[in-house]
């Protein structure tokens, strides 16, 4: 099949996704959670959850929807799916904030809010999974970038597992002594193979052909480049597989996380290795602010690998695991995900309303459609408070975190604002819409 | 002579890589026997009935099969290609340049012009410049009674904007007058590459030859 169609519920998944990261930076704003609650009190979990599943797991899925077509040159396996995934999605997340309140003794305690969550949250991530896994089987051949989406893709079941267990026995519907033990010690396998594998592996697969895209670089598919997918798989392997054995055993997890953590490292440099070529390598010497923003994320990844030596080498690992978490999931995740949004939107805007009027009439290009100089003080002031704040949590100054906070609250502001006006084609608006062309809606996609 | 092959996304194209140049420069497809006339190579593929189109590039070959299956035609197929290589003969005729071209091959090269005019009304939406320039557009064929056949790629396979890219194509070069019929295909053999721009979409981008830096 020569051709792949627009995503129609991609925008509502980037919507709400967009909702639930405001959400989240209100929250740190005002000092909800970490650093004023403890790692593991609720309110944090609140807001770890809303961040992990509301805004990254969201956007990623919303982005896979529209992307894995493009990776494989296939349509998706079904158009009708991801509306129903994002309700349940959604609907899990909010139970899951629930029953983390009811945790907290703030909410009447024989409502099954965890039980609710894990099957909702798992009924969700099972269409997405089956969604995509009936795409890829589809395909004749599977492309480098796509092989570290499956690999991602395996994450998020071995994720969501960990979730649906601990969900399970902290909602009290089972006692069963192996699921206690991975509930008591098994929070760092869940928190790698989601932010590691579901979330790091795949945007890395979708960027090693997002940025040659985008900069006309040449695509790779040599050694490096499967020497890091495949010493990345094997260090999830070892996390998810040899921890779950490890705790299960009551054997030594530490030892498996640092053996992972080791082999995982390695896959990171040679990723590094690859983008340094991509950017060097690239034909078109003038590129966009999406690709010049994601220098930042990819700088913010690199520097929390480097940090997680350094912790790892003065024995402070433990201490700082706050701040490498907030460092990758918003300077890296979300820094790649907010710049590449910001192409994504107006490129899939521009797709809809003039797609159809091609040949026909003159056409402004997807780069007319937005202000790089407007938005770009906005992703610099995110990526200055993403910086920041990782410094006020390694130096445990909170009210200096919450500044921070507030800091990116406005620039996530300023970029959803910027966001909107292509979506709704403000920044063209001295040209009248050709005939046959028309505005398209904020929240999803109507192709014609 | 080795010759190896690569399977293609449509499973009635083969293609074929004997180790050396093929086609100095550019594309040629050929539909028929008719038009194989300008090449040897051509020719002796289209001997075998089964083969339906024949498309030459710098370093490979491609055979559409209009019937029977790759297993029987394959060996057939190779040893059309070693014959034809090691005769010696060119791959393409040279065209001679003494004959002065007949009105209707004026006319008709004059209409490839007019359309491929058109199509730099069609732009590429990322990278914001005319297909033709970017060098998306690979052939362009004039036939009698007004048909256009169009040969085609987009810069990534699988991108969403590539059935409004051929329809766009297709509109534009309908709109010129005297053409009554168009035809796009969509190939991605070759894969479209950033060094297939003309020179001035490559001082539009920046472009040298070696890369950005």
């Amino acid at each position: 099949m020569i051709g792949v169609s627009l995503s129609r519920w991609t925008m509502s998944y980037f919507a709400a996704a967009l909702l639930a990261l405001v959400a989240a930076e209100v929250m740190m704003t005002v000092g909800y959670g970490f650093p004023n609650a403890a790692l593991q009190a609720p309110e944090t979990l609140i807001l770890v959850h809303i961040v992990a599943i509301g805004w990254l797991s969201l956007l990623m899925c919303g982005a896979l929807f529209q992307f894995v077509p493009v990776l494989l040159n296939r349509p998706l396996y079904s158009n009708t799916l991801p509306l129903p995934t994002l309700l349940l999605l959604i609907s899990g997340l909010a139970a899951l904030v629930l029953g983390f309140l009811q945790l907290a003794g703030r909410i009447d305690p024989e409502l099954p809010l965890f039980p609710a969550a894990g099957t909702l949250l798992g009924l969700g991530f099972a269409l997405v999974l089956w969604n995509l896994a009936r795409t890829f089987s589809a395909a004749p051949t599977l492309p480098l970038p796509a092989r570290f989406v499956a690999v991602g893709l395996v994450s998020i079941a071995a994720t969501a597992a960990f979730g649906i267990i601990f969900a399970l026995v902290l909602g009290g519907a089972t006692d069963y002594a192996p699921l206690v033990a991975l509930t008591g010690t098994g929070l760092p396998l869940h928190v790698i193979a989601g932010l590691g594998g579901w979330l790091t592996f795949t945007a890395i697969g979708v960027s090693y052909r997002l940025l040659a895209m985008f900069m006309l670089a040449p695509e790779l598919e040599g050694v490096s480049t499967r020497a890091s997918l495949y010493l990345g798989t094997c260090a999830l392997a070892v996390v998810i597989a040899g921890g779950t054995l490890a705790i299960l055993l009551h054997g030594d997890s530490a030892f498996v996380l640092i053996a992972a953590a080791a082999i995982g490292l390695a896959a990171l440099a040679l990723y590094g290795r690859d983008v340094l070529y991509l950017y060097r390598a690239r034909k078109r010497p003038r590129i966009e602010l999406n690709s010049q923003m994601a220098t930042f994320a990819l700088a913010s990844l690199a520097a929390s690998a480097v940090l997680i030596v350094i912790f790892m080498v003065l024995g402070h690992l433990a201490d700082h695991v706050d701040a490498l978490v907030f460092l990758l999931a918003f300077g890296w995740l979300s820094g790649l995900g907010l710049s590449q949004l910001y192409k994504i939107v107006a490129f899939l805007t521009w797709i809809e309303c003039y797609g159809p009027v091609l040949g026909k009439t003159r056409t402004p290009r997807v780069q007319d459609l937005v202000v790089e100089t407007r938005a770009r003080k906005w992703f610099l002031l995110y990526f200055i408070a993403i910086w920041l704040g990782t410094i006020a949590l390694v130096t445990g100054y909170a009210p200096v975190f919450q500044l921070t906070a507030a800091a990116m609250l406005v620039a996530t502001a300023g970029i959803v604002a910027q966001l909107v006006r292509t979506r709704r084609l403000v920044d063209i608006d001295v040209l009248p819409l050709p005939q046959g062309t028309h505005r398209p809606r904020l929240l999803v996609s109507l192709p014609r | 002579m080795f010759i190896m092959t690569e399977a293609t996304a449509d499973p009635a194209r083969l293609k074929f890589l004997p180790g050396c140049e093929v086609l100095g420069d550019g594309t040629l497809d050929l539909r028929d026997k008719t038009q194989a006339a300008a090449s040897p190579l051509a020719q002796r593929l289209f001997a075998m009935p089964e083969v339906a189109g024949v498309f030459l590039g710098k370093d490979f070959v491609i055979v559409t099969k209009g019937s029977g299956d790759w297993q029987h035609l394959k060996p057939a197929i190779f040893g059309a290609i070693m014959e034809h290589f090691r005769s010696g003969a060119p791959v393409v005729c040279a065209p001679t340049p003494s004959l002065p071209r007949g009105a209707e091959e004026n006319g008709k090269a004059e209409a490839v012009d007019r359309v491929r005019e058109a199509l730099r009304q069609v732009i590429d939406p990322e990278l914001g410049y005319n297909v033709v320039d970017l060098g998306l557009v690979y052939d362009v064929v004039v036939e009698n009674g007004g048909t256009v056949r169009i040969i085609m790629t987009t810069t990534t396979p699988g991108c969403p904007a590539t059935n409004y890219l051929k329809r766009g194509v297709g509109e534009a070069a309908s709109a010129v007058p005297g053409v009554e019929f168009v035809d796009v295909t969509l190939t991605y053999e070759p894969r479209w590459a950033p060094e297939m721009m003309s020179p001035q979409a490559k001082a539009h981008f920046g472009i040298t030859d070696g890369g950005s830096r």
